[in-house]
């Protein structure tokens, strides 16, 4: 199962949408570290390093990070049913739900490794402003970017660790979503489009009050309200095993 | 016991039938050539015997091991279903040949080197797939089907794309495998070079299996009697005849020969002409595909 995953893996970092995802979020911080209108758009007059970190977090995960994992998930089938490898792959005693299992894992690795990327490239935009202790804030915290006082390099690389990985475990149930989705549609294309289409649905399911604490699109922002993660983090996990259980439930009998 | 079992086996897309109660078997060391026209279900029938598709009703064996039921069961399998075959083009053969291999248990290194040699692929084999010609790119398919010595060899149209020494190539090794005792299952619109060395043919037609023709000890003989309307009856009724049709101004017929011409000479039939001929395995599936 391990060189499987490993395979898997090497598999997943060959692909294009992958390979430029990393690219794109390694290189968009430099790009907000000179973006002219950040103060209209975010009240920030980048005093720290730590600010551009956050900044590139907020920025990507409004829709590109979210974007990249569901395109990367879709792919991770959809190519393999594209190029006709997938059929070969099954012409061995392998199971149906190790493969996919094998799949689901990689891709759930991938946001971590795409938050990684930004993170490095986010601390080499910072630079020129300084990685010190600043007064202000990285805007995770109580104040916005403006904070309530100094606040120490430890406080900032702590603060930006912990919404770095909460981020990562936003993009986890996106990432089985448009898995699941693959398994369905056997494409990239209509998987990540329903995957989409998904969440933008269930956005508008906001109407209905009593559904709102349980919608997976309500924690999609779960980085920023760390002190939702009681309820968010469970969730998230529960819709990640549900969406890989379905997953799994389709591909075992999907003719191909 | 059988290599391979087919009972009943069946797929339906909604309420259209795709294939109908197809049942065969493929005994060790058998090769099975499956024929038919385009749309017939010879792809659908692979798809289904090496549990990439599921049957609507009917199980597909392999070694007495349900392929649906039990995945374990492909570890006997041996299979290209598409032509031509395919792989992860930013690798080269032999480090695709070693996914599979490891995907197939198989251990030794030195295995790969002689499939590659086998199938004439060494001087390629350290090449990128993406670089590889339609052809070559076929014969990794077999070379990666016969990787771990499979006891079932299931192929769609496995001379596609093949050039005339590849196409030998082909044909050879098939003989091989099946001289080693593997049962070989093969969909083609080659008849005349399977029959050659195809033991049983089977032919398609609308989803259903129209008849089976065991081509092994088969004896035709052509037959030019007068009248020939008449002589051709006659031939029917007896019982030593296991088919007899008309083809141009002669009679074709498979059966005794003694017998036959016998008949035909005590009923006062003119016998002008008569011959042995070998089975005429195209003509056969042509009129048969035609009056299915």
């Amino acid at each position: 199962m391990l060189r499987l995953l490993v395979f898997e893996l090497y598999k997943l970092f060959r692909l294009r949408s992958v390979q430029l995802g990393l690219l794109a979020a390694f290189l968009l911080p430099f790009l907000w570290a000179l973006a002219p209108g950040l103060k209209e758009v975010y009240g920030l007059v980048l005093a720290s390093g730590w600010q551009v970190v956050s900044l590139s977090l907020m920025a990507g995960m409004e829709f590109l990070f979210p974007f990249l994992v569901v395109m990367a998930a879709s792919e991770s089938l959809g190519s393999e049913v594209a190029q006709g490898t997938l059929k070969s792959l099954l012409l061995h005693p392998l199971s149906r739900t190790r493969l996919v299992l094998a799949k689901l894992l990689s891709a759930l690795l991938y946001p971590f490794v795409l938050l990684g990327a930004s993170f490095l490239g986010s601390l080499l935009a910072g630079l020129p402003h300084g990685l010190g202790g600043f007064y202000g804030d990285t805007g995770l915290g109580a104040g916005g970017f403006a904070g309530v006082g100094f606040l120490s390099a430890q406080e900032a690389l702590g603060q930006l660790l912990s919404a770095h990985l909460l981020a990562g475990i936003v993009l986890l149930p996106l990432a089985a979503l448009a898995l699941f989705y693959a398994t369905v549609f056997l494409s990239t294309t209509a998987s990540a489009l329903a995957a989409v289409a998904t969440l933008l649905l269930m956005r508008l399911l906001v109407a209905f009050p009593a559904l709102t604490p349980f919608l997976l699109t309500t924690y999609l922002d779960l980085h920023l309200r760390p002190n939702a993660a009681g309820l968010g983090l469970p969730l998230l996990l529960i819709y990640t095993l549900g969406f890989a259980f379905l997953a799994a439930l389709v591909f075992e009998r999907k003719d191909l | 016991m059988e290599a391979l079992r087919l009972e009943g086996l069946g797929k339906r897309y909604g309420r259209k039938p795709i294939l109908e109660k197809i049942s065969l078997s493929v005994h060790p060391g058998e090769v099975y050539a499956l024929a038919g026209p385009n749309g017939s279900g010879k792809t659908t029938l692979i798809r289904l015997v090496t549990g990439l598709a599921f049957p609507s009703e009917g199980r597909a064996l392999l070694l007495g091991e349900d392929v649906h039921q039990n995945p374990q069961a492909r570890r006997h399998l041996g299979a290209v279903v598409e032509a031509p075959a395919a792989f992860y083009p930013y690798l080269t053969g032999r480090e695709n040949l070693r996914m599979r291999a490891y995907l197939a248990g198989v251990k030794e290194e030195g295995r790969i080197t002689e499939v590659l040699a086998r199938l004439r692929l060494l001087a390629v084999a350290d090449q990128k797939v993406g670089s590889y010609s339609l052809g070559q790119r076929q014969r990794l398919g077999l070379a990666a089907a016969i990787l771990h010595r499979p006891r079932v060899l299931v192929l769609d149209e496995p001379t596609s794309g093949l050039d005339l020494e590849g196409v030998e190539l082909v044909h050879s090794l098939l003989q091989e495998m099946a001289r080693e005792g593997v049962a070989v299952l093969l969909s083609t619109h080659h008849l005349e070079e399977v029959s050659q060395y195809a033991h049983k043919v089977g032919i398609l037609g609308g989803g259903r299996l129209l008849d089976e023709v065991v081509l092994e000890g088969r004896k035709a003989y052509r037959l030019e009697a007068e009248p020939l309307e008449g002589a051709l009856a006659l031939l029917k009724t007896l019982p030593q005849v296991a088919s007899a049709r008309i083809q141009g101004q002669a009679i074709l017929f498979e059966g005794e020969a003694e017998a036959a011409l016998g008949a035909l000479l005590r009923e006062g039939y003119r016998v002008k002409a008569f011959h042995p001929q070998g089975f005429d395995l195209k003509l056969y599936y042509q009129e048969r595909v035609k009056h299915a």
